[in-house]
C-alpha cells in the first residue's frame, strides 16, 4: 500500500512541470483573454467599464460578420483543395516507389518553408504591375489578373497559396495512411476482378477516411486561424475582401488599442475552432473501423 | 601695438566663452554610461536602417552597447505595444511620428519626459535650439517633449521629365490639372501615368494633401466632414486618378510598391514620401530624369503635408540616462550632416545651411528640387493626416476605407463618405 503511494507521488511529482506548462502558457492566457473581453478600454488602453459591452457590439458589428464568412470561405476552399491535391499526391508517391529521394523532398519542400517567406516570394510573383505571373499571363496572351488586389479574386489567391504550401503535408499524412492499409483487401478485390476505379472509391477512399479526418483536423486548426500568410499579402485588404476574424481581433487589439474587443473576437474565434475539432473528433470516431 | 579698452573687454568676454564652453565640453562625459546597455526599438524605414548603420560609431562614442530590435512600421507599434501594455522595459528607445500617434501615446503615458534631459544634459554642441519649431511643437503634449525630430518629410511628387518632354507636358499646375496631365500622359506612353498609396491603412499619408488643397477639413464643428463638398471632390480626384491612370492592385499599394514601380522607370509620376528619394536614386537610373515639386495647389490653396520622425525614451526604461545619450547621438548636428548626405532630410536649419549639404544639393539638380520642395512643406505644410484625435490611426483606417471601395468601385462618393462620416463620428465621440 505505501509503495503504491510512494509510486503515485512520484507520478505526480514527474507530472508537475507539463502541468505548470499547461496551465502557465495555455491556461492563463486563454482565461486572461476570457477576463479581457468582458472589460471595454478607452484608445489609451485605459479601462473604462466592465460587462458584456463588447458581445453586443460583435452582433451588430458588419466587420465581425465579414469576418466570420471570409474566415468561413476561405477554409472550407483551402481545404477542399488541399485534401483533394494532397491524397492525389499521396497516390502517386505510394505508387511511384522508386522516385528519387531528391524528388520526393522537393514534393514536399513548400510546407518547410516558413510561410512569410512564403507570403513574401508569393507577393513578388503576384504583382500585379511588375510580377511574373501577370508577365507568363500576358505571354501567353491571356489578360493580367489583379489577384490580391482583386475583391473576387483575393480569397481563392490566398487559397491557392495555402494549398502549395500545405498539400504536401496532407500528402505525408494520407502517404502514411496507405502504407498502412492491409494488402490482403487489396488481394481479394483483385481476385474478384474489381477496376482500379472501384478499388480506389470502394476500398481505399472508405479505408483512408479516419487518416483524412486526422488530416481535416490538423489543418482546421490552422485554417481557421489562418493568419501570418494574410499579413504579409494583404493586411485584410482590398477593402477588406480577406479581413479573416483572426486578423481583424489582431488589428483591433494591435492597432486600434480595442484590447477587449478584440479579446471578445479571440474568444469567439477560439470557440469556432474547438467546435470544428469536436465535430472532426466525433467524425472520425464515427469512421473509425 | 595698441589695445583699446573695448578691445580688452572684447577679448575678455571672448575668452570668458571659449573657457566656459570647453569647460561645459569638459563636463559632458560622453562616457558616462559605459559599459551599460541599451535596446532601440527601430523601425526598418531608410532613416532607421541608416541609424542601424551607424550604430558602431556611437557604441564607440559612449561605450554604451546598442541592442537593436528593428522591424517594419506597422509591426514595430504592435511590438512597442505588448511591451508597454506589459509595463516591461524591454525597449529603453523608440522611433516615434508625434503626427500619428503623438497624443495616443502621450495620454497613455508612454513617452517620458525628455524636457529635463534636453534642459540639462546636452553636449556643448547639440543645439538643442537649432530644430526647426514646429517639429519640437508637435511632439509636445501638456507642456512635455516626448521626442526629439530626427527629419522632415512628406509626400512629394516625382515625375519623369523625359517623358513629359517627349509628350510636350510640362508640370501640372494645380490640382484638378492633374488628372489632365494623367490623361494625356495615357495616351502618349505606356508607363503607368500616376501612382499614389490605396492601401487602406497608408493612403491617408497622401489624401490629406488632397483633401486640404481642396479645401476640405476632417473635422468641422467637431463633426466628421468627409460628406463636405471639398472632401468629396477630394475623395473623387484622388480615386479617379488611381483607378484610372493607376498601377493594376493599386488598392494595395504602399510606400514599397510605389518605390519599386519608379524606380523601375514603370511610373511617369508617383505621389510619394521625400524619404524613398534615397532609395529611388540610389541605382543612379532616376537620378537624371525625374523632377521633385509639392503636391500643385488647389481651389482651397496650398496645404502640403509635412510630418517627422521623432525619437522617444519609454516612460519604463530602466536606463533612461543612457537612453538619452543615444537620443542625443541620434539628433546631434554631426549624425544629421551625416544623414543628409543619403537622402534623410534634415529638420535642423544649420544643417540644411552647411557646406557639404550644399554640395551634395549642387552635384544634381533633382537633389536641389527635393531640397526646395521640402523647405516649401517645411513652411507651408500641414502634420494633419487623419483625424486630430486620440483615436488618430484608427481614423486613418476609416479614411483609407472609403479611398479603397471608392478605387474598387464598391461604393459610390456618397456612399464611401456617409459610411466614413458614421464611423468616424462614433470615433470622435468616444475620444
Amino acid at each position: 500500500m505505501r509503495v503504491e503511494q510512494n509510486h503515485r507521488g512520484q507520478m505526480a511529482a514527474m507530472s508537475m512541470p507539463a502541468l505548470v506548462f499547461t496551465v502557465g502558457m495555455i491556461a492563463f492566457p486563454f482565461l486572461y483573454t476570457i477576463w479581457m473581453s468582458f472589460q471595454t478600454y478607452s484608445s489609451t488602453g485605459q479601462v473604462t467599464g466592465w460587462g458584456g459591452d463588447n458581445y453586443l457590439r460583435m452582433a451588430v458589428d458588419g466587420q465581425f460578420w465579414n469576418g466570420i464568412w471570409i474566415t468561413l470561405y476561405l477554409y472550407v476552399l483551402s481545404l477542399v483543395m488541399q485534401l483533394v491535391l494532397g491524397t492525389g499526391l499521396a497516390l502517386l508517391l505510394f505508387r511511384a516507389k522508386r522516385l528519387p529521394g531528391i524528388v520526393r523532398s522537393l514534393f514536399i519542400s513548400p510546407f518547410m518553408m516558413p510561410p512569410v517567406v512564403a507570403g513574401m516570394m508569393w507577393l513578388v510573383i503576384l504583382d500585379p504591375s511588375l510580377g511574373a505571373a501577370n508577365w507568363i499571363l500576358t505571354s501567353l496572351g491571356l489578360p493580367p489578373s489583379a489577384w490580391l488586389a482583386s475583391p473576387v479574386l483575393v480569397v481563392p489567391t490566398l487559397a491557392m497559396i495555402d494549398t502549395w504550401q500545405w498539400t504536401p503535408y496532407v500528402a505525408l499524412i494520407v502517404l502514411g495512411g496507405l502504407q498502412s492499409l492491409p494488402p490482403s483487401v487489396y488481394e481479394a478485390a483483385e481476385i474478384d476482378g474489381a477496376s482500379r476505379r472501384a478499388v480506389f472509391f470502394r476500398i481505399t477512399l472508405p479505408l483512408l477516411l479516419p487518416t483524412l479526418v486526422t488530416a481535416m483536423i490538423l489543418r482546421s486548426v490552422d485554417l481557421l486561424r489562418f493568419f501570418d500568410l494574410i499579413y504579409i499579402t494583404t493586411q485584410g485588404g482590398p477593402s477588406n475582401h480577406s479581413m479573416t476574424l483572426n486578423i481583424y481581433g489582431f488589428r483591433v487589439g494591435f492597432e486600434f488599442f480595442q484590447l477587449g474587443y478584440a479579446g471578445a473576437l479571440m474568444v469567439t474565434l477560439s470557440v469556432l475552432v474547438l467546435g470544428a475539432v469536436m465535430a472532426f473528433n466525433r467524425l472520425r470516431a464515427a469512421v473509425e473501423w | 601695438m595698441y589695445i583699446t579698452r573695448r578691445g580688452v573687454a572684447c577679448l575678455t568676454a571672448a575668452l570668458a566663452t571659449v573657457w566656459v564652453t570647453s569647460a561645459a565640453a569638459q563636463e559632458f562625459d560622453w562616457k558616462a554610461h559605459s559599459g551599460e546597455t541599451i535596446t532601440f526599438l527601430a523601425n526598418s524605414n531608410p532613416l532607421g536602417q541608416l541609424l542601424i548603420d551607424h550604430a558602431d560609431e556611437f557604441e564607440e562614442l559612449t561605450g554604451i552597447t546598442l541592442e537593436v530590435d528593428s522591424y517594419q512600421e506597422q509591426q514595430m507599434r504592435q511590438r512597442l505595444m505588448t511591451v508597454m501594455n506589459a509595463r516591461s522595459d524591454e525597449v529603453d528607445v523608440f522611433m516615434t511620428l508625434p503626427s500619428r500617434e503623438g497624443m495616443q501615446f502621450a495620454s497613455a503615458g508612454w513617452y517620458a519626459d525628455l524636457t529635463p534631459y534636453i534642459q540639462d544634459s546636452v553636449s556643448p554642441d547639440y543645439d538643442a535650439d537649432g530644430f526647426g519649431k514646429a517639429l519640437m511643437d508637435a511632439a509636445t503634449f501638456d507642456g512635455q517633449l516626448t521626442a526629439v525630430p530626427l527629419n522632415i518629410e512628406g509626400p512629394l511628387l516625382y515625375y519623369r521629365t523625359d517623358v513629359f518632354e517627349e509628350c510636350g507636358l510640362d508640370a501640372p499646375s494645380s490640382l484638378e490639372g492633374l488628372a489632365d496631365t494623367a490623361a494625356k500622359l495615357k495616351e502618349c506612353t505606356d508607363l503607368t501615368p500616376f501612382a499614389s498609396r490605396g492601401l487602406a491603412p497608408a493612403a491617408p499619408y497622401s489624401f490629406s494633401a488632397f483633401m486640404h488643397n481642396m479645401g476640405g477639413q476632417y473635422i468641422v464643428d467637431g463633426e466628421s466632414a468627409m460628406c463636405s463638398p471639398e472632401a468629396k471632390q477630394a475623395l473623387t480626384l484622388y480615386s479617379d486618378l488611381l483607378k484610372n491612370y493607376g498601377p493594376p492592385g493599386v488598392v494595395n499599394y504602399s510606400f514599397q510598391q510605389l518605390t519599386a514601380l519608379y524606380s523601375a522607370g514603370r511610373s511617369a509620376m508617383s505621389f510619394e514620401s521625400s524619404n524613398e528619394f534615397g532609395l529611388i536614386m540610389e541605382s543612379g537610373d532616376r537620378l537624371e530624369d525625374t523632377a521633385i515639386v509639392p503636391l500643385p495647389e488647389g481651389p482651397g490653396g496650398s496645404h502640403p503635408t509635412v510630418i517627422g520622425w521623432g525619437m522617444a525614451i519609454s516612460a519604463n526604461s530602466a536606463n533612461p540616462d543612457a537612453a538619452w545619450y543615444f537620443l542625443q547621438w541620434a539628433s546631434s548636428p554631426e549624425m544629421q550632416a551625416k544623414f543628409a548626405l543619403e537622402g534623410i532630410a534634415p529638420p535642423r536649419a544649420a544643417v540644411a545651411d552647411s557646406a557639404d549639404y550644399k554640395a551634395w544639393l549642387e552635384e544634381s539638380p533633382v537633389r536641389q528640387q527635393w531640397h526646395d520642395a521640402l523647405a516649401i512643406l517645411a513652411e507651408t505644410g500641414t502634420s494633419e493626416i487623419g483625424y486630430p484625435i486620440i483615436a488618430n490611426p484608427e481614423s486613418r483606417e476609416h479614411i483609407g476605407q472609403a479611398i479603397g471601395d471608392m478605387l474598387l468601385g464598391t461604393a459610390s462618393v456618397d456612399q464611401a463618405c456617409a459610411k466614413a462620416d458614421t464611423a468616424l463620428n462614433e470615433l470622435i465621440a468616444r475620444d
